[in-house]
């Protein structure tokens, strides 16, 4: 096993890192040690999946959290166990020759489709054009011929920061276009590169794509809400809970529920994979979630640092806290009912007792 | 001196729907406040009190009851007596239509006209179909965030609502209509209570209500 390993991979790829990455992936997977081999067999095979990987409206923060994780075996392993054919951040070739190497494989070779970023759909799509095509047209020449495509981070599969309202670029994820083909969509802003690779290894070693949930997110990683596994549970049902960043409850490390945190809304492996191999995530380090793998994210889960977004009443330019809006229904509704009584009680004074009997 | 006949108008059933309903309401407000902004008791750690959890548990089981009201209530709106059948509210007759108006101007105090009738007048019935409506939504919303991972909570959730936060979003604003729909209500149950002699309070207890001979 050692030998294919060394022969196939980057030599700078050591077994053991090798199999660290390979074995984080599984664990994330929620898979047996017994298929761990199976997995290293997959990766190591040398039959390399093709894949073109495109950029659309996107920040590369997802190929940047991809490669920059603090385990370097982890990044190299994705590097190796795909051949990523097409790559505008990493790939060397650039301008026709970047052209010649999309063209080549997408014409000739099987390939899984990996999309950053949101389409933009208005205007024809003229808000986001590569090698004087749009973006929309890209994806319509690429997305057919792709044997599955996956796409990595918020934008690219439920639009992201750019579709938040009014969206003016009428920015869109790639699912809302392409229909006809197998979608994976791995959210988060950005996604944890753990599940990017369990997604690959998966489609590696058993030929098909992992479970998926109703948003076509693979269960492995978006089956269980972050509040269902967060290490502050205890605090939340045991009610103590941070009033103000900064307070003692907050230094204590209570519960972030009231401060805005967003855990009990998102689907997230985040409290158990966590990131850049130090272990942390933002709850653990005393930051409420923001949602961020959620469609629509920008819109619903904002204020960041309250728990429900606000009411804004269309035209009048009124926005408000909710309970503050129905506190003063409620308070109208009680003044009505009192001048209603007090109509019926003066008119009953005024003709005196109106008579049944 | 008028003479007036005891009549049976709500079935055992659609009273114990109508206390279900009514104190599953009061619980789910008063539990679903204390969710939405809890507040710390004691810094003190392990002291083997779960408040947020009681007040879960609580509020879940009102839940649940609240859910089984509305299947009691769907069930006596096709198969309910006269009076609890969806029918009997509907402005489609004219009977109904007439009662409406008629009620709208009694209840602004323009007219003093008091029709007859064994069931809920028009407008009130409108109000209560619309809450039930209200209350369905309530229900989708709960269980999808009750259970996010069940395939079926999750489809009919995500398709109405988009993600979790909007359906919470929604669910708590909803919750106003319920305490605004309260206030009226019992106002309005205590304003004919006082103004007509049918018994309209202790008919929601034992189901009897008094007409005129
Ligand atoms: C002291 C409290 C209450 C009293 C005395 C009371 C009394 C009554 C009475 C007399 C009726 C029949 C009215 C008619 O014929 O139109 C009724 C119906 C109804 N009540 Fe209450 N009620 C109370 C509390 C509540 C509360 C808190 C709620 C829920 C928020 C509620 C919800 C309803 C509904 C939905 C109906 C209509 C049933 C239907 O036809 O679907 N009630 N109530
Ligand atoms: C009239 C009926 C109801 C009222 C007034 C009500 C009210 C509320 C309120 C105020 C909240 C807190 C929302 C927030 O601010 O975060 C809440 C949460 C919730 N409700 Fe309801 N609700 C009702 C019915 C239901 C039903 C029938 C269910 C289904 C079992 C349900 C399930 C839930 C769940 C699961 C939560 C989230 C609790 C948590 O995650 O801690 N609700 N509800
Ligand atoms: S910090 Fe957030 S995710 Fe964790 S228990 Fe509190 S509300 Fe839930």
């Amino acid at each position: 096993m050692a030998d294919t390993v060394n022969t196939h991979l980057d030599p700078q790829l050591n077994r053991r890192g090798f199999l660290k990455g390979v074995t984080m992936a599984a664990a994330a997977l929620g898979l047996s040690e017994a298929m761990i081999p199976k997995m290293v067999e997959a990766a190591a095979s040398g039959e390399r999946p093709r894949v073109i990987w495109l950029h659309f409206q996107e920040c590369t923060g997802c190929t940047e959290s991809l490669l920059r994780s603090s385990h370097p075996d982890l990044a190299r392993l994705i590097l190796d166990i795909i051949s990523l054919d097409y790559h505008e951040t990493v790939m060397a070739a650039a301008g026709h020759q970047a052209e010649h190497n999309l063209h080549e494989t997408v014409n000739n070779h099987p390939f899984l489709l990996v999309v950053e970023g949101a389409i933009p759909t208005k205007d024809n799509g003229i808000h986001c054009m590569i090698a004087g095509k749009t973006a929309m047209e890209i994806l319509a020449e690429v997305a057919p011929k792709a044997s599955a495509i996956i796409a990595i981070g918020t934008c690219a599969t439920f639009g992201g920061v750019q579709a938040a309202a009014p969206n003016p670029t009428g920015a869109v994820g790639v699912w809302d276009l392409v229909k006809d083909k197998p979608i994976v969509n791995i959210p988060g802003c950005p996604p944890n590169p753990v599940s990017f690779l369990g997604t690959i290894l998966h489609y590696l070693t058993f030929n098909r794509l992992p479970l998926m949930d109703k948003l076509n997110r693979p269960l492995f990683a978006y089956g269980r809400r972050i509040h269902d596994h967060c290490e502050r549970r205890a605090h939340f049902d045991e009610g103590r809970f941070v009033e103000q960043f900064g307070d003692e409850a907050h230094q204590m490390g209570y519960c972030l529920y009231k401060v805005g945190c967003k855990g009990p809304e998102t689907f997230s492996n985040c409290p158990a994979v966590r990131f850049n191999g130090v272990e942390v995530w933002p709850v653990s380090v005393g930051h409420g979630c923001i949602g961020c793998t959620e469609p629509n994210f920008w819109d619903t889960m904002t204020p960041f640092y309250d728990r429900l977004p606000q009411v804004k009443i269309p035209g009048t330019g009124i926005v408000e806290d909710a309970d503050n809006i129905g506190k003063k229904v409620l308070g109208v509704t009680a003044a009505a009912i009192g001048v209603h009584a007090a109509v019926g009680i003066g008119k009953g004074l005024i003709k005196g007792k109106s008579s049944h009997e | 001196m008028a003479t007036y006949e005891k009549k049976k108008c709500w079935s055992v059933l659609f009273r114990l729907f109508h206390w279900m309903y009514a104190l599953s309401i009061v619980t789910l407000c008063i539990t679903g406040f204390y969710i939405n902004g809890p507040w710390t008791n004691t810094m003190i750690e392990g002291s083997a009190s779960f408040p947020m959890a009681f007040a879960r548990f609580i509020y879940f089981t009102a839940g649940y009851v609240f859910a089984g009201a509305i299947i009691i209530r769907t069930f006596l709106y096709i198969f309910g007596n006269k009076q609890e059948r969806v029918w009997d509210i509907l402005p489609i007759t004219p009977r109904n239509i007439k009662n409406l108006f008629s009620t709208i101007l009694r209840y602004a105090y323009i007219s003093e006209n008091h029709e007859v009738r064994l069931g809920h007048n028009v407008l009130a019935g409108l109000t209560y179909l619309f809450t039930f409506v209200v209350a369905i939504f309530m229900i989708i919303s709960g269980f999808f965030m009750l259970f996010p991972e069940v395939a079926t909570w999750q489809g009919i959730g995500t398709a109405v609502f988009g993600n979790q936060q909007w359906g919470r979003y929604l669910h708590h604003l909803l919750m106003w209509w319920f305490m605004m729909f309260a206030l009226i209500h019992v106002y309005l149950c205590i304003w004919n209570d006082v103004k007509e002699p049918e018994g309209i309070i202790s008919s929601i207890f034992t189901g009897d209500k008094f007409l005129h001979k």
